[in-house]
């Protein structure tokens, strides 16, 4: 079942040399996610440069969508650069950049400021877009006094809290981020995304926005507007690039509810990698709903069927 | 003996999943407008319980309006032991409350029992005792039943076993407590100084020997002890995940209102995708706990406290009494807004009104 109500599609195929091509030839654009699909940490994946080289010499569009916050869309293609592969800012859409932009097409006024739990991406596109952000991983060296002549003070002007991962989560940022959802009328709330976990080393897997969103959630006792994967939010902006139809393009993720929902929700093909957080058995679970058309081992798997 | 309530990742998204677009395959931008975005409120206060009995108000018909006390004498004679929330009914932050002493002395002097539930889990019952004391309220440690000292009896309770340790994210109530009842831990607010380097080749090691991750109130809140709980859940096998609660705010101090317990049990069902066992209020293990102790009938008790969706709820999940008093974080307007489902059996202002309306009834 798609978050549609549908039926649920048929089983997932495995990727073979002859579905490789069939794929290859229907389809105009590439959307990967980022976190264990191209890399993890600071690790390329095996193969995956030449993949790319690949699919681009095929005249293939390659697109990169990711929920990690911690970058804003200049800083991934500076780290996409230093890892040796040429991809240029336009054609990184990440979670950083949607929010940015969520407050743009909502008319956010600009002498409204907003405080940020995340990293210096979403920061960086808030100032980008015309914002004034505070906040961020400076808020991480701030301490909290619990006495009773301290009063915790916050800036009445804030109109939105963005909360996306944050390694340097505090108690400081938890209580300003829900003073002002609680406090300041009307103040948004807004989620990058709410991925659980992710490999934000080529090791194991780390507590991801979910985790912050899920404090700010409980403390406000509020949802959060969420602007990453699996809403199709930053698809908009991707159509805006590319006029591609949607069921010329084909997602490719290591995660079902969200790469993999977020490409059947815009009417994608999608692939699931399972170099990432999905295994095979989570893919064939029979709690799992979420079938992608295809399924295979890496993304490099395209060079020994092409 | 609770169950622990379970929820699918499936239940994670779907409620965060309202942003989805329905009709088009994408949202068409043009047609967002501010007003479509106004976050929707979110009963976390609820969901989280793990009361043996389902939510009164959708399975019984709903509960007469709360009634303002005004014959306090027939409430007092009625029940032999009061159960009383401290913050927001005996103190706020570190001041007394007025006409408290008189309030507690009166009803010793008239025979009832008294015992003090709180959900704060940053102190022990003896630090707790301290605290009575220090503001000159003669209470024993053993009327006290602190949201740590649950966690501890809790686990006792389970006979967890002596050879596994206990991953605390939380402070040193806790800790003591678990000490106190023979249970090994591990992190509390030591933790807080820890620093994590997200850098190629660094593996975050965890005792695989941790059984259960207790989480509670936690200022010096951190990456490290969210990552150290989530691997021990997700990778030890059979782990338990144990909220002392999840109040949302609360008054650490008395000017303002702190993000409370909540929010780093919060974090933790976020990156765990995994619904906590909640021992504080309103889960009723505590009254379960102090019902069994003291050899007292449910029917005989009166809950007063200041919180609906965690004392007055804790009262009736345990067919209490229940007594909501306005000198905490919950005022009339709040009680009596229709957005609230939570009727207590009486109201007042504050717990020294049971000298007051005594008097008048005279």
């Amino acid at each position: 079942m798609n978050a549609n109500g549908e039926a649920a599609k048929a089983v997932p195929e495995l990727l073979s040399p002859q579905n490789a091509r069939l794929l290859l030839d229907s389809t105009e654009a590439f959307l990967f996610d980022c976190d264990g699909v191209i890399w993890k940490g600071d690790k390329l994946i095996d193969g995956v440069s030449e993949t790319l080289d690949l699919l681009r010499s095929k005249g293939k569009k390659l697109v990169f969508v990711t929920n990690n916050s911690s970058k804003s869309r200049r800083q991934y293609a500076e780290k996409f650069n230093s890892l040796g592969i040429a991809v240029s800012e336009d054609e990184i859409f990440s979670s950083s950049f949607a929010a940015a932009m969520f407050m743009k097409v909502n008319d956010f006024p600009q002498e409204k400021k907003v405080y940020v739990i995340g990293g210096e991406g979403i920061l960086q596109e808030l100032q980008l877009a015309g914002f004034t952000g505070l906040g961020g991983p400076e808020d991480g060296k701030k301490t909290v006094e619990l006495k009773s002549n301290c009063f915790f003070e916050h800036d009445k002007s804030v109109g939105a809290v963005v909360v996306g991962i944050d390694p340097y989560i505090n108690y400081y940022k938890l209580q300003y981020g829900t003073l002002c959802i609680r406090e300041n009328p009307g103040c948004l709330f807004i989620a990058t995304n709410l991925d659980a976990v992710g490999h934000m080393t080529d090791l194991q897997e780390w507590p991801g926005a979910g985790c912050m969103v899920g404090a700010i959630s409980s403390s406000t006792e509020k949802k959060p507007m969420v602007v990453g994967k699996p809403s199709t939010f930053m698809m908009d902006f991707l159509l805006q690039k590319y006029h591609i139809n949607t069921s010329k393009m084909c997602m490719v993720g290591d995660r079902l509810d969200t790469d993999i929902l977020f490409g059947q929700n815009a009417g994608c093909k999608t692939l699931l990698v399972l170099s990432g957080v999905t295994t095979q058995a989570i893919l064939q679970d029979p709690s799992n709903k979420i079938q992608p058309d295809y399924y295979t081992s890496k993304v490099s798997d395209f060079l020994r069927f092409i | 003996m609770l169950s622990c309530s379970s929820h699918s990742s499936r239940a994670t998204l779907s409620a965060f999943s309202h942003f989805l677009p329905t009709t088009s395959p994408y949202f068409n931008f043009s047609s967002l407008s501010p007003k479509t975005f106004s976050p929707t409120p979110l009963n976390f206060g609820w969901r989280a319980t793990t009361a043996p009995k389902p939510r009164m108000a959708a399975t019984f018909p709903a509960r007469a309006t709360a009634q303002p006390l005004q014959n306090a004498d027939e409430l007092i004679d009625s029940v032999e032991t009061f159960i009383f929330d401290c913050d927001g009914v005996i103190w706020k932050g570190d001041s007394l409350i007025d006409g408290v002493p008189e309030t507690l002395d009166m009803l010793r002097s008239r025979g009832k029992r008294l015992v003090f539930v709180t959900n704060n889990s940053t102190k022990s019952r003896k630090q707790y005792g301290k605290k009575f004391e220090t503001l000159g309220l003669s209470v024993s440690e053993e009327e006290i039943f602190a949201s740590s000292f649950a966690a501890a009896a809790y686990l006792k309770s389970i006979n967890f076993p002596k050879d596994k340790k206990v991953y605390v994210i939380g402070e040193d109530g806790i800790l003591k407590e678990l000490e106190l009842a023979g249970f090994e831990y591990l992190g509390g607010p030591e933790d807080g100084g820890k620093k994590i380097e997200l850098k190629p080749g660094f593996l975050m090691e965890h005792d695989e020997n941790v059984g259960a991750v207790v989480v509670g109130f936690d200022r010096y809140f951190n990456y490290y002890k969210i990552q150290y709980g989530t691997l021990c859940i997700r990778e030890n096998p059979g782990c338990l995940f144990i909220a002392t609660n999840r109040d949302a705010v609360t008054h650490l101090t008395d000017a303002q209102e702190w993000a409370g317990g909540g929010s780093m049990v919060g974090a933790l069902a976020g990156s765990t995708q995994r619904e906590p066992l909640v021992v504080g209020k309103p889960s009723t293990f505590m009254m379960d706990y102090l019902a069994n102790k003291f050899g007292i009938l449910k029917s005989q008790i009166c809950m007063v406290g200041d919180r609906l969706d965690t004392d007055i709820l804790f009262g009736q999940n345990g067919s209490c009494k229940t007594l909501l008093v306005l000198s905490g974080v919950t005022s009339l307007s709040m009680l009596q807004s229709p957005n609230n489902s939570i009727q207590p059996d009486f109201y007042t202002s504050k717990i020294s009104d049971f000298l007051s309306l005594k008097a008048a009834t005279v």
